[in-house]
């Protein structure tokens, strides 16, 4: 028997299957982000000074805390694949439990920085914004789709840390199985990749 | 019906008989092989069937062919089009055309304004289209014309008809409940007659009041025109029939009831709530229907509002 | 059904567990999956044409007939979107490329069986919302299929929960098409190089990376409307500056690829069909394999060419109009290479085969007819009118749709190991053949004449044209009742299929009919292509 008829006989346990499987998700992930970059694109290019004057109102500072907390994250999820692979479990479920955490701390500055916006009327649909020049408009527009649909992904690539870190307490998820904790792995970057360009577009760009 | 009364249409027509010819060459073809084939080689006649792979300079002759021919298909078509998106005349008659749910209305050069569009024979003309609402799409079918309305631009085109008559004008672009209510002429007149209509006094209305000028008083039998040509007439009738939005007939003075804010109450109606209805009409929605009604503000000058309510009140 | 004895494995109809629908609905076996969505499809392609046939029967006469306008128009919405999103884009790869790939490859089920369970569920869950619409206040969404803002945005009834419906579905699209593309890469049975893959795998190969690629911008451009609708973020909405040509452009980005997912894996079924009866190697296998690719590829750069008339510039619709040309190139290849394969064969004329042949004819009509639209300056006159209604029901009903029918005929003794009563089969195909073209044809001449689509009412000069279509439509339901009741009664009281009903070459073929439940006792060795076949 050659390497793919071994595959087909023990379906379940094909790495690199489950790799390909993991990429191909990754690739409907970034096409998903894709149409509204386009739009960010299209409508920065229409409005380019509305742009610049409604990006200088985001806060730098918290946008540069969230951007370092997820920076730090999708390093402690790849140190906890290794720890695995070396047979640490201890450090591996430390490691994972970081990462939850870091996400969580991204969310709560996150709800702050929402609730600031809000509070001055900066939201879709409010009186105070509509009165604001048309790239102004689509500019907040624009930023709370992207960084909401954002925040649904953080959440996301947290409920799946947390079931692999579950995994890991049943040792479903070893040493010698871990393309869990990889593909997990793999999405939390996707998601940390994603921000590492949300960050300019809205809050570099000044 | 089916030949084209513009200049371009004619040319379009052309194009449509040989493309089409085209297409029809190609599926005779192919439809004679396939049927030729099983005819012959069927279990019976051909027990023995041959295997053939392939026939690479075959399939090659084949590929340039089908290359060549669409390629002179997309050269046919392209040529019109450039035509009438990048070469409109000068000198075309300059038509604004505005649709709203669900009437067209027409502003020529000097202000006049129609429901109907009326237009010289042999003059170009250009379209202006614009959208107060939703998309909708121009379109006279006889001329070869189309071009959607979209909101927030203008969009134009033109033609040059050669033939007096008058043609079916659509709205092409699905925009709602009475999309295929959306209908109107297209008159084709001879120049003299034309510049008459243009300068006539007869069926015209005046020209819009400039913005700010003080609150004209209302006017039932211009309300009337207003009716019609602001498209109140797609959604309300005037004879008790129930269309999309209640009839005008007889209500005014009466009690009607009401959702507010989503409470339910009574009003009557009087000169206030027509204006606040027009203005902004989902604040108090009439039980039994959508909150749909086109917000008229910005739309409708206060004078214009008068008559409309004049109008309402002569409908007993 | 379930009497057979189909090697010491029993076949996958066989009792399993405690057997009852649970054993169905919570299978992983991607054969009763491919079964299950056989079932749902064919249920919403009943309610789909059924509203079909009420939007006819309101066009019989000029004015209100049998309803109101905004009923109309939210039966069209539906029907298109249960027709496009329900019916035509899933039902050949989630019926037959579930039930037949990892076979026809030689696999013993799917790279992820319980992902692929999951797609179905996500599907009857789209279904479900997309029903629901028309059960909850404010009625179905009455905005065409194509959900256009600005007025999907402004309109009192359903969009949300339809756009919902469709996102939904999307992922279940997506995960089908992830499922697929790693299949193809890693389980195909040893010997079974990309070159002897059967035709129906290579498009159904094509269709999975359209599924994945072109999907989530769908997905996110209809989660954009929906923000919209509930925030008002104004990206469409020019009164806060956006653009509602830009929803359009997004919205055919993934919907003319689209079509395509429909298309590719009909013909791949009909590229299985034609070798086999007539009984010789397709003509140009690599030319069909890679046309394939092409279209996925290429289609998805012609995406401009259902905006000729939105008013956007002059350069993107020569472009856009070029590239629509190009897409025929591959399509055409397809159809030289299936009459190719006539020549020389031994055509035995069976229902599958016949079926096949009014495939070629009818998606011919509709493929040039595209052409047609593709052309610049008649797009002008022709777009939105009846001619596009006639285009699309050509290749999609008459293409994909009767590619469908071609390969339930040709598979369905595989499938459940009975055979229908071929007489009426061929009865059926007549009625259906007959009634979709007086039914379709007519709308050709309508929409030359200028009638616009998705029109209530309609202009005196077109009575005529709509009477001929509303008779044919008629035919067509008598057509769809007698196929559709020649199968089931098939399922229950037809004869014994044949384990190699047709005398096919591929590895479905090779195993009994039905199939043993983990298909293949051991993985097959595969020494020849696909259209070897044995001759007496
Ligand atoms: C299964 C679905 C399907 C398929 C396969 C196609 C295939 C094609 N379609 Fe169609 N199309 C639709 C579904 C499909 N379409 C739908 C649903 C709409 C309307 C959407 C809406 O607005 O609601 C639409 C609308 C549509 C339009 C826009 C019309 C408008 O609104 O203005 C255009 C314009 O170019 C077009 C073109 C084409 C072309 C060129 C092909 C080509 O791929 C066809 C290629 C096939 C052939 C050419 C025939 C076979 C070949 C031969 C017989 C050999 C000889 C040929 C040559 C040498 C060229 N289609
Ligand atoms: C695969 C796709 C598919 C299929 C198979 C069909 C099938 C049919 N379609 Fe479809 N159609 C679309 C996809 C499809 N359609 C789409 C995408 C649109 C565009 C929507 C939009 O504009 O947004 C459209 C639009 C559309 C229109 C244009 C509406 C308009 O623009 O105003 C019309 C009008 O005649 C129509 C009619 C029909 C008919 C009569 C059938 C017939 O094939 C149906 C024949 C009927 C039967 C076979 C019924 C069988 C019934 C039973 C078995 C039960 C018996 C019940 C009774 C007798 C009550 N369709
Ligand atoms: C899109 C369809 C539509 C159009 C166009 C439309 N209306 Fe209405 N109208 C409605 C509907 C629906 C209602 C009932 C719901 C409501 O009160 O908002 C309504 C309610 C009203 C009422 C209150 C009637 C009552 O019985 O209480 C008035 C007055 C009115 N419209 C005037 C107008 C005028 C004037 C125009 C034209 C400038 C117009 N409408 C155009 C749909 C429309
Ligand atoms: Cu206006 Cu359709
Ligand atoms: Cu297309």
């Amino acid at each position: 028997m050659n390497e793919t008829a071994e595959i087909a006989a023990n379906k379940h346990k094909d790495y690199t299957g489950a790799k390909i499987g993991m990429w191909l998700f990754l690739f409907t992930e970034l096409f998903l982000f894709f149409g509204p970059f386009l739009l960010y694109s299209i409508f920065r290019y229409r409005y380019s000074t509305d742009f610049i004057n409604a990006g200088s109102e985001l806060s730098l500072f918290v946008g540069s805390i969230n951007t370092v907390v997820l920076l730090t994250s999708s390093l402690s999820v790849a140190l906890s694949i290794s720890a695995l692979q070396k047979g640490n479990k201890k450090l591996t479920l430390l490691l994972l439990g970081v990462t939850i955490v870091l996400g969580a701390v991204f969310l709560v500055n996150k709800y702050f920085e929402w609730d600031a916006k809000i509070v001055h009327g900066l939201y879709p649909g409010a009186e105070a914004l509509l009165s604001r020049p048309k790239g102004e408009i689509l500019f907040f527009g624009l930023y709370f789709f992207m960084t909401g649909l954002h925040a649904l992904h953080v959440i996301a690539g947290m409920s799946v840390l947390a079931v692999i870190t579950f995994f890991v307490m049943r040792d479903k998820v070893t040493q010698s199985d871990y393309v869990k904790i990889e593909n997990g792995g793999l999405y939390w970057h996707l998601v940390d990749v994603i921000w590492i360009y949300l960050f300019p577009l809205f809050y570099l760009i000044r | 019906m089916f030949g084209a009364t513009s200049i371009l249409g004619k040319a379009i027509d052309s194009q449509f008989f040989i493309i089409t010819g085209i297409c029809v060459a190609l599926f005779s073809i192919i439809i004679f092989l396939m049927l030729y084939f099983s005819f012959k080689y069927t279990r019976k006649k051909n027990p023995n069937p041959t295997d053939i792979e392939g026939h690479a300079p075959l399939e090659l002759t084949f590929l340039g062919l089908s290359i060549a021919i669409v390629l002179l298909m997309f050269y046919l078509g392209w040529g019109d089009y450039k035509t009438i998106r990048e070469e409109i005349p000068k000198d075309a008659l300059a038509v604004k055309a505005t649709g709203q749910m669900w009437v067209w209305s027409f502003e020529y050069p000097n202000g006049k304004l129609s429901n109907t569009l009326n237009v010289p024979v042999n003059k170009p003309v250009r379209m202006n289209i614009e959208s107060r609402d939703v998309l909708h799409s121009f379109f006279v079918p006889a001329f070869r014309v189309k071009q959607d309305a979209v909101p927030g631009s203008v969009k134009s085109v033109w033609f040059t008809a050669d033939k007096e008559g008058t043609y079916d004008l659509f709205c092409a672009e699905y925009c709602g409940t009475n999309h295929s209510a959306m209908l109107s002429k297209a008159v084709v007149m001879s120049e003299d007659k034309f510049n008459g209509w243009l300068e006539g006094k007869a069926e015209a209305q005046a020209a819009p009041p400039p913005p700010g000028a003080p609150t004209a008083k209302g006017d039932a039998k211009k309300g009337a025109e207003l009716y019609s040509s602001k498209g109140c007439v797609a959604c309300h009738s005037t004879d008790g029939s129930k269309r999309i939005g209640p009839s005008f007939k007889g209500i005014y003075g009466t009690k009607v009831k009401v959702t507010t804010d989503g409470k339910q109450r009574e009003i009557t109606i009087d000169d206030e709530y027509i204006r606040s209805s027009e203005l902004t009409p989902n604040a108090d929605v009439v039980v039994g229907y959508q909150p749909i009604m086109p917000p008229q503000k910005g739309i409708l000058s206060d004078g214009e509002i008068n008559s409309l309510i004049e109008y309402i009140k002569s409908l007993k | 059904m379930s009497d057979y004895a189909a090697g010491a494995q029993g076949n996958y109809l066989q009792k399993e567990g405690r057997g009852g629908i649970l054993s169905w609905i919570f299978s992983t076996d991607h054969k009763r999956i491919g079964i299950l969505y056989l079932v749902a499809i064919l249920s919403l392609f009943l309610v789909g044409v059924t509203l079909g046939f009420f939007m006819r029967l309101e066009l019989i006469t000029r004015g209100p007939t049998i309803m109101a306008a905004n009923t109309y128009n939210s039966l069209f919405t539906l029907h298109g979107v249960i027709m496009l999103f329900l019916f035509i884009i899933p039902v050949t790869p989630s019926v037959f490329g579930n039930f037949l790939l990892p076979i026809m490859i030689g696999a013993k089920d799917v790279a992820f069986p319980r992902l692929n369970l999951l797609s179905w569920w996500f599907y009857m869950a789209g279904a479900f919302l997309a029903i629901l619409t028309l059960l909850i206040a404010n009625g179905p969404a009455d905005t065409g299929w194509t959900f256009y803002a600005p007025y999907s945005i402004r309109t009192g009834t359903n969009v949300t929960l339809a756009l919902s419906a469709v996102v939904v579905l999307g992922f279940s699209s997506i995960l089908t098409g992830i499922n697929f593309v790693t299949t193809v890469h890693r389980l195909r049975a040893p010997g079974m190089t990309w070159m002897r893959l059967p035709l129906f795998v290579w498009a159904v190969y094509a269709t999975a990376w359209i599924q994945i690629l072109a999907t989530p911008i769908l997905g996110v451009n209809l989660m954009l409307v929906v923000a919209e609708r509930l925030l008002g973020i104004g990206i469409f909405d020019p009164a806060k500056g956006g653009d509602p040509i830009l929803y359009q452009h997004l919205f055919w980005i993934y919907s003319h690829p689209a079509v395509y997912i429909m298309i590719l894996p009909a013909m791949g079924a009909i590229s299985e069909i034609v070798p086999v009866f007539a009984r010789r190697t397709i003509f140009g296998y690599k030319a069909v394999a890679y046309s394939s690719i092409g279209i996925a590829a290429v289609g998805s750069l012609v995406w401009g060419h259902h905006m000729f008339v939105s008013g956007f510039s002059y350069t993107a619709g020569v472009y856009f109009s070029l590239f629509t040309f190009f897409v025929a190139i591959p399509s055409a290849i397809k159809v030289y290479n299936w009459v190719g394969s006539l020549y020389k064969g031994s055509l035995e004329a069976a229902t599958p085969l016949l079926y096949a042949f009014a495939f070629i004819f009818l998606f011919s009509i509709g493929g040039l007819t595209g052409l047609i639209l593709g052309a610049l300056s008649l797009n002008i006159h022709l777009h939105d009118t009846y001619f596009v209604v006639a285009h699309f029901h050509y290749v999609k009903f008459g293409g994909a749709g009767f590619g469908f029918f071609a390969a339930l005929h040709y598979w369905f003794p595989k499938m459940f190991g009975r055979m229908y009563n071929t007489k009426l089969a061929n009865v059926a195909l007549l009625l259906l053949f007959i009634g979709f073209n007086t039914l379709f044809f007519p709308l050709f001449v309508l929409g030359f004449q200028g009638m616009p689509r998705r029109y209530y009412d309609y202009l005196p000069q077109f009575t005529n044209g709509q009477l001929i279509s509303i008779v044919g439509s008629w035919i067509l339901v008598a057509g769809v009742i007698l196929m559709v009741g020649n199968l089931i009664h098939a399922l229950f009281k037809g004869k014994k299929a044949q384990a190699n009903q047709w005398g096919g070459a591929t590895l479905e073929w090779q195993v009994p009919s039905p199939p043993p439940k983990e298909n293949f006792e051991e993985i097959p060795e595969v020494k020849y292509g696909p259209y070897h076949f044995k001759r007496d």
